[in-house]
């Protein structure tokens, strides 16, 4: 692995780092290996390329999202940060993820209120949802150190992170200027009210694309409706609905075409008729009934079962199925060389990717910390915390919002 | 020589012989003995008509229904055959007639359907049904591929990735759902109990090697029976013509035919 200096402060960080583990200043980046135009080329290879080696492994049974696991990494490290700031503890270990500045890191939720972020209505957000930051660039007392003004630490003075929550210390904003975060073209005439949050592309290499704002209300996405979305000849016009309101950020399939798929983070209920991703393989779970008489008390003959509780169909065309597998036993396991199901062709699966289980009289489906994630496909609509991810179309996106 | 079933194991055994070349079962002239039972009035059929043996399992035979009249109905609740603890016959299920001299089978629009055994190869009509060891099973051949095509909106489609196959073996479940379904990249599926394309390691009425699926380049597909021990039975359409020896599926019930 290479390794970039920070030219302000000197120390040497992973070259996917964005921003200086020891200063917070923006690395400067050899170019960008051009990434793999999301053509919007009609193969089959189109969306699960786009999340490859892009996502963060998901922790089992984890908290969702990365920007929850940032917190709890700080929380894991915040007295050796603070005591060794220069050690190469990263409080941050996911490097994708460099907080930018409309955006500031949650809360640790072991320290103090923050009296800034309850007054933004924090307060009243679900709980998996981490509460927004406001800078406040706290008063500096008077040693060589600061208080955090998120989580009250003691930090160094200019040091640009608070090394126990990782919120961005209001001294730093006068380091680098945010890249810039919104499309060009966008007509900057009106001074509208700055977007709560937006959908960021996810692209091929791993690498963050352009974004998409989302604002208060309803916000629709769909080919047509913004650059981001116009080359992909898999999203509908009016694919999906963003809302925001008093719970969170609702996300509504408006009966697109492909669906709007999201990352799983936790054991998830499966129903009959649930669509899911692994790789490229796009899967329906389907509940297999015990046999019932016909009217006049006729049986229809077949094969006797042997036990299976469901079936699974791989999708091959618009109502079209190819194989599919019969689900028996408490689990079955889904991968390209070891389970019970196995997409060996399919090298976006991982070797041991996913399980749909029988348990308490249900049927789950788990992640088994596959490289690419398993992306089940909304029924109609949920409301998703901060950090999803999401496939629409042919682009996998990351939801941000505050 | 005129030969007759024994019936016991239904062996064809030269008419004038009193045992069984085969079996060893004593035949009693003129009324057949041991476990067969008589339906009917009179006891010796007249040439040219029919009887129906149900067999129950490893050389046992059940009741012999001899065909004497011009239509015998099969079913649940109706006709002079019927089974009322076979849950897979429908009331009224199939007819065995006579007609221009030879018997018929016709299904009756029974839910379930007739099946008959084939004799080494049939051509599958598309959908067709037939019966291996406890399987139900069931051919299709897979659509040409018409490439992407989008939707009215201008939307395509995604789905797993095309792999492309010639036909695909589907297993219904009794109830109809269905079980599992396989896809084949080449024009054979070999199915048996084990060292097949498909394998049913734990049905016990298969053989090791037991039928082959064949799919021609045009499309049509030819399942050949590859010398099991209990036989490959396709669903027929609505009649077929019965010869002596056939053998029969209505629900659950294995009919052989004897005509002498």
């Amino acid at each position: 692995m290479h390794l970039i200096t920070c030219n302000r402060c000197g120390k040497e960080n992973q070259d996917h780092y964005k921003f200086c583990l020891g200063c917070g200043n923006e690395l400067a980046r050899p170019a960008p290996a051009p990434a793999p135009t999301p053509s919007a080329a009609l193969g089959n290879d189109g969306p699960i390329e786009t999340a490859r080696t892009v996502l963060p492994p998901a922790p089992i049974g984890g908290v969702s999202g990365a920007m929850a696991t940032t917190a709890s990494s700080g929380e894991l490290r915040s007295s050796a940060a603070v005591a060794k700031p220069k050690s190469g503890i990263p409080w941050n270990d996911s490097p994708k993820m460099p907080a930018p500045v409309p955006f500031s890191l949650p809360p640790n939720p072991l320290a103090g209120p923050a009296p800034a972020a309850r007054a933004t209505g924090a307060a009243a957000q679900p709980s998996t949802t981490p509460a927004p930051v406001r800078m406040t660039g706290g008063p500096a007392p008077a040693s060589d150190t600061v208080s955090c003004p998120n989580c009250g630490k003691a930090v160094q003075t200019g040091f640009a992170f608070c090394g126990a929550c990782g919120t961005r210390i209001g001294a730093a904003t006068s380091g680098p200027q945010p890249r810039t975060m919104f499309m060009a073209g966008s007509t900057s005439a009106a001074p509208a009210a700055a977007p709560r949050g937006r959908l960021i592309l996810i692209r091929p290499d791993g690498s963050e694309g352009g974004s998409h704002p989302i604002h208060d209300g309803d916000n629709l996405i769909g080919r047509g409706q913004a650059p981001l979305f116009d080359a992909d000849a898999y999203l509908s016009p009016r694919h999906a609905e963003l809302s925001i309101g008093p719970n969170g950020v609702t996300i509504r399939d408006l009966q697109s075409l492909n669906g709007v798929f999201l990352k799983i983070a936790t054991e998830e209920p499966l129903e009959s008729g649930d669509i899911f991703r692994i790789g490229q393989e796009l899967l329906r779970f389907e509940v297999i009934s015990p046999p019932q008489a016909l009217e006049d008390g006729t049986e229809v003959m077949g094969t006797p079962n042997p036990g299976f509780w469901g079936r699974l169909s791989v999708i091959v065309g618009r109502d079209v199925d190819g194989s599919a597998f019969p689900l028996f036993g408490e689990a079955i396991v889904l991968g390209r060389e070891r389970g019970d199901i196995l997409f060996p062709e399919d090298g976006y699966v991982s070797g041991t990717h996913a399980r749909i289980s029988l348990h308490d009289e249900r049927v789950f489906l788990t992640d088994l910390g596959s490289s690419n994630g398993t992306f089940l496909r909304l029924r109609s609509e949920r409301v998703i915390p901060t950090g999803s991810y999401m496939l629409m179309g042919q682009q996998l996106f990351r939801l941000e919002f505050r | 020589m005129s030969v007759r079933p024994c019936p016991n194991c239904g062996a064809d055994i030269p008419v004038d012989n009193r045992f069984c070349g085969s079996c060893g079962a004593k035949i009693d002239l003129p009324a057949p003995a041991g476990p067969a039972k008589t339906m009917f009035f009179g006891a010796t059929q007249p040439a040219g008509k029919a009887k129906l043996t149900v067999i129950k399992g490893e050389g046992m035979d059940g009741v012999t229904y001899l065909l004497n009249a011009t239509e015998h109905v099969a079913g649940r609740t109706e006709g002079a055959i019927m089974f009322h603890d076979d849950p897979l016959l429908s009331p009224r299920h199939a007819n065995f007639t006579y007609r221009d001299g030879r018997l018929h089978v016709i299904d009756e629009g029974s839910v379930n359907g007739v099946f008959i055994r084939i004799k080494a190869s049939v051509i599958l009509g598309p959908g067709a049904l037939f019966l291996i060891g406890e399987q139900l099973l069931q051919v299709e051949p897979s659509p040409p591929d018409l490439g992407p095509q989008p939707d009215a909106e201008g939307t395509y489609f995604y789905a797993s990735p095309k792999r492309p196959s010639k036909m695909k073996l589907i297993q219904r479940l009794r109830g109809g759902e269905i079980g599992m379904i396989y896809r084949s990249r080449s024009d054979t599926i070999s199915i048996g109990r084990e060292g097949n394309d498909v394998n049913f390691l734990d049905d016990p009425f298969i053989s090791g090697r037991h039928a082959q699926i064949a799919i021609s380049p045009e499309g049509q597909v030819t399942l050949t029976d590859l010398g099991s021990k209990n036989g490959t039975f396709v669903r027929i359409n609505d009649e077929i013509a019965l010869d002596h020896g056939d053998h029969v599926f209505v629900g659950q019930q294995l009919l052989r035919v004897e005509i002498t």
